[in-house]
């Protein structure tokens, strides 16, 4: 390792990694006074107060409980009472929500606040929690995932190992390090000791700006910024994307289209997604080198299982189920512990197709399926075909309730601003593009989505 | 353009396998081959949005051709 390499960048400050170490255990100090395993309540933006208090947290033996920046105060009160932290610790910006919280037992801390202690050693065991995240409840109430430091150190070794990372790169991450995607990058990046670029938002000039004045080599974004970043709107991206080794995102749908253009652009460099969830993080990745597979999420990592089950039986479409290291052992919480998991498999929720080869295709939800005469349908599949056409931002395909065919097919559209775009030019391409039980009887056009407070779109509030 | 060329136009894009040549407002239902229950529903959302007109159940119900489709459609306008 080298002490004096740059371990974080963010827009305030650089640190080394000799002073992220000395950061970081000042900051473990201050938490022994807390018995070990004591829940530590964290919400910040993306800034090197986040890493330090994260990192502290849990090498401290206490469980980093972390709070999406956008949470609702209802929300914010909720997971509160749920994880029954022993501090809650935002930056200054934030303080005003945590101020509100009313409790007599639970300390609350500006960053600022937290000075360092005589030094006591309350080292983690691989058995016992590093962090708590509650998953977003796109389709129900919000589940506290508790992960492991053996799941995490399985899963930054399975990520490491399958995209080779090393400690010359230098990673642009414009993810919340409060949800599982971003943390994963900036485990990875100190687990190798490359640098790690944080951005607070994913302001595209910003993004680009980033890669260009620090020569990065990764990039780690949504599919929606990459999206973005290979419109017409950003002349120069290209050139200033060319030269990085790898561009990852998640399993949320990324268009062909987008993946073609990004591998264009790379000179040598590869693109690669992968499927996971915060119960069990990057189960599956798929590396994109031909055109082949464009829209699977690729094959399990070593030492992770996965099957499709239907009707209580293996099929090569179902619901996807997954087993292994990366896999938590229960959640937060009894209840969902019996809901989502049987003998180590988790329940994901989420449908799937096996092709031929092996790949997986994410399908949608389990629970969204729509049934259209007792024809099923996959509203992603309806989603994707609409969303090739130019002047659409988002589209969510529901269940609309039908006196002859029982469900049929209802979409919503948010269009990009100034979009033209009809609900009959819409119409006419599903017609041409989908069978016809799948063409949408109702198109509504929305302003936006009710959206988690990671952003994404509540699609159970639209059925 | 005309409302019968509209409503053509309406009727060709619900049954795109279908040339221009071929169309024919009297033609009925049981003359094509791919007008089901599902084509009905195309058809129908197809028009309710090209006109942002709403058919009631009886008239779906009573479309069956080119020509009462027209007929439907001028009753809204």
């Amino acid at each position: 390792m080298h002490p004096d390499k740059i371990a974080i960048i963010d827009n305030d400050s650089k640190l080394t990694y000799s002073e992220l170490h000395e950061e970081v255990n000042n900051f473990s100090s201050f938490l022994n006074k807390f018995p070990k395993n004591s829940v530590v309540s964290l919400l910040f933006d993306n800034t090197h107060e986040f890493v330090i208090s994260y990192l502290g947290t849990i090498n401290s033996g206490c469980i980093a409980h972390l709070i999406p920046t956008g949470i609702s105060q209802k929300n914010l009160i909720e997971q509160i009472s749920s994880a029954k932290p022993k501090l809650i610790l935002a930056s200054e910006n934030h303080f005003s929500k945590i101020a509100e919280i009313e409790s007599k037992n639970i300390e609350k801390l500006r960053f600022s606040e937290v000075k360092k202690t005589s030094y006591q050693d309350h080292k983690p065991q691989p058995s016992d929690y590093a962090y708590l995240i509650y998953t977003s409840g796109t389709t129900s109430s919000p589940k506290g995932v508790p992960v492991t430091h053996s799941n995490c150190v399985f899963t930054t070794a399975n990520i490491v190992r399958t995209l080779q990372y090393s400690q010359d790169d230098i990673d642009v991450l414009p993810l919340p390090l409060s949800h599982s995607f971003g943390l994963g990058c900036l485990h990875t990046s100190f687990y190798v000791g490359s640098t790690l670029i944080i951005h607070k938002t994913t302001e595209i000039p910003q993004i680009l700006d980033s890669i260009k004045n620090h020569h990065a080599s990764t990039l780690a974004a949504i599919p929606s910024t990459l999206s973005k970043i290979v419109s017409n709107s950003f002349n120069d991206s290209s050139n200033i994307l060319s030269d990085l080794r790898l561009i990852i995102t998640n399993s949320t749908f990324l268009p062909p289209e987008t993946t073609k253009k990004l591998k264009k652009i790379l000179k040598n460099g590869k693109v690669a997604t992968y499927y996971g969830l915060t119960e069990a993080s990057r189960s599956t990745f798929m590396i994109f080198d031909d055109d082949d597979n464009i829209e699977s999420v690729g094959k399990p990592s070593d030492g992770i299982s996965l099957k499709l089950v239907s009707n209580n039986d293996e099929s090569t479409i179902g619901e996807v189920w997954i087993k292994g290291h990366n896999v938590i052992d229960n959640y937060w919480s009894d209840e969902h512990t019996k809901e989502n998991l049987v003998d180590g498999w988790l329940k994901t929720g989420d449908l799937g197709r096996i092709d031929d080869g092996g790949y997986l295709y994410i399908l949608g939800r389990v629970d969204d399926l729509i049934n259209v005469s007792g024809e099923k349908v996959y509203p992603q599949e309806i989603e994707r075909v609409v969303k090739v056409l130019t002047g659409i931002d988002d589209v969510i395909a529901v269940p609309m309730k039908h006196e002859v065919f029982g469900e049929v097919v209802k979409l919503f559209v948010k269009k990009s601003i100034e979009s033209d775009i009809s609900k009959t030019d819409i119409l006419t391409h599903c017609i041409k593009n989908l069978e016809r039980f799948k063409v949408p009887a109702k198109i509504e056009f929305v302003e936006d989505f009710p959206r988690t407070d990671y952003g994404k779109i509540k699609r159970f509030m639209l059925k | 353009m005309t409302l019968d060329d509209d409503v053509k136009k309406v009727f060709l894009e619900t049954f795109p396998s279908l040339s221009e040549s071929d169309f024919e407002w009297s033609k009925t239902q049981k003359d094509y081959e791919n007008w089901d229950s599902f084509a009905q529903l195309n058809l129908i959302t197809l028009a309710e949005a090209k006109f942002e007109i709403t058919f009631s159940d009886d008239e779906v119900i009573s479309i069956s051709s080119a020509k009462n489709l027209l007929e439907r459609i001028k009753s809204h306008l």
